[in-house]
């Protein structure tokens, strides 16, 4: 490995104007970044702080168009060309592989290190940015902390001259944030790259930094110094562009007129709106890997809470300890798995007092609520049509809450985006926008996942105030936050232990039976195997033949496969089509002889039958590897192909996310098949919309690795993992062959 | 999937008939935004057709289970990540790409064919491949989308099905089975894939794609 040597950056009119916008972001930017700085880069929110990080990795064109002018000129003091690295905000937008090693290797195999350098090397950057677990570790059971670690270690391990940091804790709660710090200080801050940081909150980096450059408000350059000094010099400009300078007060929360935020069922004070007693919540997870029994986790555990009419709870603890879940379970959106959540008499619905259970508009109307990802709750076309939603649904006449919706979007300083798309709103807005969607409509008992991350000054300030208006006026206030600012507007705080989801997680037992033939068959071998039996089952055009074959097969799986290796559950779908493909062929085949029924079903069961089981038997982490290192399949397209399968449980729990968040704004009340079928049209669209989103950021992380750049160079890719065909393969292949020939010798 | 070796040359626009917009630089030049954003709609449509397997679909299915061809006439659900990938990303490989990413999906998550979906997914993402290929990858409005979903079920029907699903069936039925799939490609795939490109541009998400951009230009001629 060469040592890290520094970088310097010469940014000269750098303007970028993204399409769609009629201003650009970045606007005539000119400044220069010596070798081995640490600039903290600031700004108010819509400055274009993330934008410059993403010009000066050479990624802005990578997710968007537009229009770009000037020049960013990146030179290292070695002849040695210069490397950028990139982190960003979301350490799930940079996972692109299942273990630890695999995802941390990513930038090595772009630059087709050799493998055998690269457990050595990954090995060493993971110890540098004290990540707590060995290379083995399955990416998907990290807490956000130890993950936002990973991808600094996939992001080091390229020994990037230029280190970029998006963001980096923001996602993360105090203790995720302080420990990604100290893996950078250690890790990055200590050696000679040049460092640019963008973050809202000033203070813990002040004294990793040399320098600080801001950012105003339409993308120009504000001010450029040494940092305290310069913070000091623009402090009030810089309060005014809602920017949280270290050493000034808390904002004081704006006054709010408590009519806006009234519920429509007044509670009686003091009286117990909703109480949750020992709930828990167990999920098993829907996930692509096939190994193993289905994960089951424990999302939160013998969690109670008691929220009373005109009181704000603010609900703490780390990440993982189930926060969020004990808030969704009090909202009503999900059934609680063990434990009550009920509401006050005067809330029941019909003498039903547990909103999980309460339909769509039941619940919309008694429980408010914002999620941690605001944008799953984007449902309107702009954003005045997505705060009157629920209002619209509820009240057939419109007649004067439509006020309270105008005055609830001035106030939360959304007045002037009335009328844009939700979804260009900054993330802050997002929320604010989902607050008011929550307020709206009066509901008596509001549940608010992290409400004040991501604002500013003056937003908070705001966001608090509508959440002080609400309680004054008597609604009962669930929230879950980290901001120690709004902890103590709190009446009182519950405090989560540490029992989270990542650190329960079952373990996977390794079974206990002896290992068979099949248990170490590389995917191609079972792929190839099915695809014989497939071709094969062609050659059946009897009963006899079909029946023959089958026990063939039997035969041989017995021979190389244990019969517990079987789950049934999984070939009950293979069944039913063996048997409608039976049954209809008797129906609709000429003169409708049974026998000709039968032959079909045994045709089709030859390959469906054994071709669930094996289908079932690949880990699908491996398939990339196989297709490129022995099929040579190109290897850009495999590659993101493999990082989009790592997303699949991500996109489903936002799917899941999705159906709560109409049925808690209430839509989804109908059971009718048109409304089902709306209400499916509504979810894939909004899906499909997360998941460009996702993709757009998922390329950004994956080219600022090299992705791309592997392209243009001649070298080919190098893969950390190697893809061996063993003797199993063989015998795997061969056997299967020898039982396609059975119906086929049978017939001639 | 040699979808580095396709070349197209991209001299051949011309300026007054182009009807789409076409993908930047040359046709052949994958970005790795056009990788990932193929890739991830995939698995996306994985998450759907589970969601439908799960609650849609076991009602559907049935009812069609005694007589498959009014069940054909929900194919189209699966084809329509191979018309979203080629109308949104619009290179040569795109349709037979998500719709092979997306087969991948669910032959992990089981189903009932086994593996032999990747096969319906190849002849399913080859049928689309093929039309936007006649028209040169050049024309991506709603008669090329239904278009290219009625042909995605022909190639799966009579290049596959027709010799392994239904091959007892006599004739005619075999007729009918195609005539339900062709139409459902048409409709489902075809109009409804059209349907969601254009009201998915109409959001910021496909900016860095082709129809993003026709999305803004129509609106820049709108405010002129």
């Amino acid at each position: 490995m060469t040592p890290t040597t520094g970088v310097r950056v010469d940014v000269d009119h750098l303007t970028w104007r993204p399409m769609g916008r009629a201003t650009p972001i970045l606007s005539d930017l000119t400044f220069t970044i010596e070798p081995g700085e640490h600039v903290l880069l600031v700004g108010g929110s819509g400055s274009g702080k993330s934008t410059l990080l993403r010009a000066l990795a050479g990624v802005l064109t990578a997710s968007e168009s537009g229009d770009l002018g000037g020049t960013v000129t990146l030179t290292a003091a070695t002849a040695a060309h210069p490397s950028v690295g990139l982190l960003l905000q979301d350490p799930a937008d940079a996972v692109v592989a299942g273990t630890a090693y695999r995802d941390a290797a990513f930038g090595l195999e772009n630059e087709a290190v050799p493998r055998d350098e690269m457990a050595d090397a990954v090995r060493e950057i993971l110890m540098a940015v004290t990540f707590p677990y060995g290379l083995d570790r399955q990416v998907a059971e990290l807490s956000g902390g130890e993950a936002q670690r990973l991808a600094l270690a996939g992001v080091l391990v390229m020994r990037p001259g230029l280190v970029l940091l998006d963001e980096p804790t923001s996602m993360l709660d105090p203790v995720g944030a302080c420990a990604v710090r100290t893996s950078l200080r250690r890790a990055v801050m200590a050696t000679s790259a040049t460092v640019i940081v963008v973050e809202h909150r000033l203070e813990p980096w002040i004294p990793l930094v040399d320098r600080v450059i801001v950012l105003a408000r339409d993308g120009t350059l504000r001010a450029d110094g040494p940092a305290r000094s310069t913070l000091e010099q623009n402090a009030d400009r810089l309060k005014n562009d809602g920017i949280w300078i270290p050493g000034l007060p808390a904002p004081a929360p704006l006054g709010v007129p408590r009519e806006l935020c009234a519920p429509n069922r007044v509670l009686s004070a003091g009286d117990d709106a909703v109480t949750a007693r020992r709930v828990g919540l167990t999920r098993t997870s829907v996930g692509l890997r096939n190994t193993g029994r289905p994960a089951t986790a424990d999302l939160v555990r013998d969690a109670s809470v008691i929220v009373r009419g005109g009181e704000i709870v603010a609900v703490v603890g780390p990440s993982g300890s189930g926060k969020s879940t004990l808030a969704s379970l009090v909202a009503g959106l999900e059934k609680p798995t063990s434990g009550d959540v009920t509401v006050t008499a005067a809330l029941e619905v019909n003498g039903e007092g547990r909103p999980g259970w309460w339909q769509a508009l039941a619940l919309a109307s008694r429980i408010g609520w914002v999620p941690q990802n605001a944008e799953l709750t984007i449902i309107g076309r702009t954003v005045r049509d997505d705060a009157q939603l629920t209002t619209r649904l509820l009240h057939a006449s419109t007649v004067g809450t439509a006020t309270r919706v105008e005055e609830l979007l001035g106030v939360l300083r959304l007045a002037p985006l009335s009328d844009s798309d939700p979804h260009l709103l900054s993330g802050g807005e997002m929320r604010r926008l989902a607050l008011a969607t929550a307020v709206a409509h009066g509901p008596s008992i509001l549940v608010l996942d992290e409400p004040t991350v991501g604002q500013d000054r003056e937003s908070w300030a705001a966001v608090v105030g509508v959440i002080l208006a609400a309680r004054d006026a008597g609604t009962a206030v669930l929230l879950t936050t980290h901001d120690p600012l709004l902890i103590d507007l709190a009446d009182r705080i519950i405090t989560l232990p540490q029992s989270g989801a990542a650190a329960s997680l079952p373990r996977e037992t390794p079974s206990p039976t002896r290992q068979r033939i099949i248990d170490s068959c590389g995917p191609l071998s079972l792929l190839g195997a099915s695809f014989a039996l497939l071709f094969g089952s062609f050659a059946i055009t009897s009963v006899l033949h079909g029946v023959a074959g089958l026990a063939g097969w039997i035969v041989f799986f017995l021979l190389i496969a244990s019969p517990k290796s079987v789950r049934w559950r999984r070939l009950v779908p293979g069944l039913l089509a063996v048997l409608s493909v039976g049954f209809s062929t008797w129906l609709l085949s000429r003169g409708q002889d049974p026998l000709t029924g039968a032959a079909a079903a045994a045709r089709v069961a030859f390959f469906v039958i054994p071709g669930i089981y094996l289908a079932g038997a690949i880990d699908p982490s491996t398939l990339g590897d196989h297709l490129v290192q022995r099929l040579r399949l190109p290897s850009r397209p495999v590659v993101a192909a493999t990082a989009a399968l790592q997303q699949f449980e991500n996109l489903a729990n936002q799917w899941r996310q999705l159906q709560q968040s109409r049925r808690i704004r209430g839509l989804d009340g109908t059971r009718s098949p048109r409304a089902r079928a709306r209400e499916f049209t509504a979810l894939t669209a909004a899906l499909l919309v997360h998941a460009l989103y996702k993709a757009g950021r998922m390329s950004v992380a994956m080219d600022a690795r090299g992705f791309s750049a592997a392209r243009a160079g001649n070298v080919p890719r190098t893969w950390a993992e190697p893809a061996p065909w063993r003797w199993n393969d063989s015998v795997l292949i061969g056997g299967a062959l020898v039982v396609v020939a059975i119906p086929t010798i049978l017939r001639f | 999937m040699s979808i580095d070796k396709r070349v197209q040359s991209g001299s051949r626009r011309r300026s007054g008939n182009a009807p789409s917009i076409r993908a930047s630089g040359r046709l052949g030049a994958w970005r790795g935004v056009d990788l990932v954003t193929a890739a991830v709609l995939a698995v996306a449509f994985g998450v759907v057709f589970w969601a439908f397997d799960t609650f849609v679909y076991p009602a559907i299915s049935l009812l069609t289970a005694g007589f498959p061809p009014v069940g054909e006439l929900a194919l189209g659900v699966w084809l329509v990540p191979a018309v979203l990938g080629a109308m949104v990303i619009r290179r040569p490989g795109a349709a037979l790409f998500t719709e092979m990413v997306a087969a991948n999906v669910e032959l992990f998550l089981g189903n009932q064919w086994g593996p032999a979906v990747l096969l319906s997914g190849f002849l399913q993402g080859v049928g689309v491949e093929i039309v936007f290929a006649i028209f040169l990858w050049r024309r991506f409005g709603m008669p090329a989308a239904m278009l290219g979903g009625a042909f995605s079920a022909v190639l799966e029907i009579v290049g596959y099905e027709w010799w392994s699903y239904v091959a007892g069936y006599s004739w005619a039925w075999k007729f009918i089975y195609l005539a339900s799939g062709v139409v459902s490609g048409a409709l489902i795939a075809g109009l409804l894939g059209w349907l969601i490109v254009r009201s998915l541009s109409r959001t910021r998400a496909l900016n860095a794609f082709p129809p993003g951009r026709e999305f803004h230009e129509r609106l820049l001629r709108q405010s002129e």
